[in-house]
């Protein structure tokens, strides 16, 4: 019967007192769990916490893929964990939480600043006109410029990786950039120069160096980095051309 | 995140753009620079040789927009690195624009002195 040897990072607030920063513990507890055909990273969390030690905090929820909770850093990777299959991975499987980000317990990060981001560059369509009797329409061209955008599932990895977060908490980030890239490149949106303050700034879009470690960490395959500087040459087609679509 | 600090954050596009213009500026006069000097006229060089080349308006064009070009460029990436990891805060931010356009100024000008008798030639 194969076996999944696990290395859990651990941290407790009342144990280990605060942390600040992306700082960890460098603790870590080791478990080994035996399965049958398959075993997720996720799944054999779930079996450390019901058969050997209840105590490990993570998060979870659709264990599908599609809501970005389980976002962890697996063996040197930014992974999903309800994505990862412990038979792709040789030897011990070391599972830590997004690095740099800081730390609630074990493998759950404080995420406020990365959501507080997130909901400041008004991630909703907005309209300024009146309601058309119907839908509003949509060529599959204009389309097919969200396929991929809307894919993101703000798990959180790309902003973890992100050297230009590490060093300044102000920066808004690649999640937040992607996804105000995913409504101004939406021909239903209508909130052209009221969304391009946001990220038309020394702490948007201008911190990105595209370096592309947010392209490497994705689970999903999205590419930031292109929407990013999209959203670059959007701001000089608007405000030196006057091109506002 | 603040929206206030959204707010008094504003700017970068120009600099972003003209870090992109420069390059290409760079590009094409340092070239030219390179081949006119250390190519066409290899073994060739001295005071009298340079003077030659700098009496023509096509040359003194390409080492002014060279002078401007490389201070602008090695200037403004310095400013980008520096606001990664410092000078972030507002008041940060304009200490060191205002260093880095004096130190620019003062280049510049230095440039130009050292080129203004074939300038006004």
């Amino acid at each position: 019967m194969p076996e999944a040897k696990l290395r859990i990072n651990r941290y407790d607030p009342a144990i280990d007192g605060p942390l600040s920063g992306g700082r960890r513990t460098g603790r870590y507890d080791e478990f080994t769990i035996p399965y049958e055909k398959s075993l997720t990273v996720l799944e054999a969390l779930f079996a450390v916490q019901e058969g050997f030690d209840e105590t490990p905090s993570f998060r979870y929820c659709c264990r599908s893929s599609i809501c970005g909770s389980c976002a962890m850093y697996i063996n040197g990777h930014y992974r999903l964990a309800c994505q990862t299959n412990a038979r792709t991975i040789e030897g011990t499987i070391t599972i830590e939480p997004l690095p740099h980000m800081p730390l609630v317990k074990d493998l759950v990060c404080d995420m406020d600043a990365f959501f507080a981001k997130y909901e400041l560059i008004k991630p909703w369509l907005i309209r300024n006109s009146k309601a058309p009797e119907k839908e509003i329409h949509q060529s599959p061209a204009w389309r097919s410029k969200l396929d991929m955008p809307i894919d993101c599932i703000l798990c959180g990895c790309c902003y973890s990786s992100c050297p230009s977060v590490w060093y300044d908490e102000d920066y808004l980030g690649p999640a937040a950039l992607l996804k105000t890239y995913r409504f101004e490149v939406d021909s239903r949106d209508e909130a052209r120069r009221e969304r391009l303050p946001y990220f038309d700034n020394e702490r948007g879009t201008y911190r990105c160096h595209t370096i592309t470690n947010c392209v490497e960490a994705c689970p999903k395959e999205l590419n930031p980095t292109e929407g990013i500087q999209w959203l670059k040459r959007a701001a000089v087609r608007r405000r030196l051309l006057g091109r506002w679509k | 995140m603040k929206t206030e600090l959204v707010e008094r954050q504003r700017g970068g596009m120009w600099l972003w753009l003209l870090q992109r213009v420069s390059a290409v500026v760079l590009l094409v006069s340092l070239i030219t620079h390179l081949v006119a000097t250390h190519l066409f006229n290899l073994g060739k060089l001295s005071y009298d040789n340079i003077d030659q080349r700098l009496m023509s308006s096509f040359f003194i064009t390409m080492d002014i927009l060279l002078l401007a070009a490389a201070i602008f460029h090695a200037l403004n990436g310095t400013r980008m690195v520096l606001l990664d990891y410092k000078f972030a805060a507002l008041r940060g931010r304009r200490l060191l624009d205002g260093a880095l356009l004096l130190i620019g100024a003062a280049a510049f000008a230095y440039g130009l002195w050292v080129l203004w008798p074939w300038i006004v030639k």
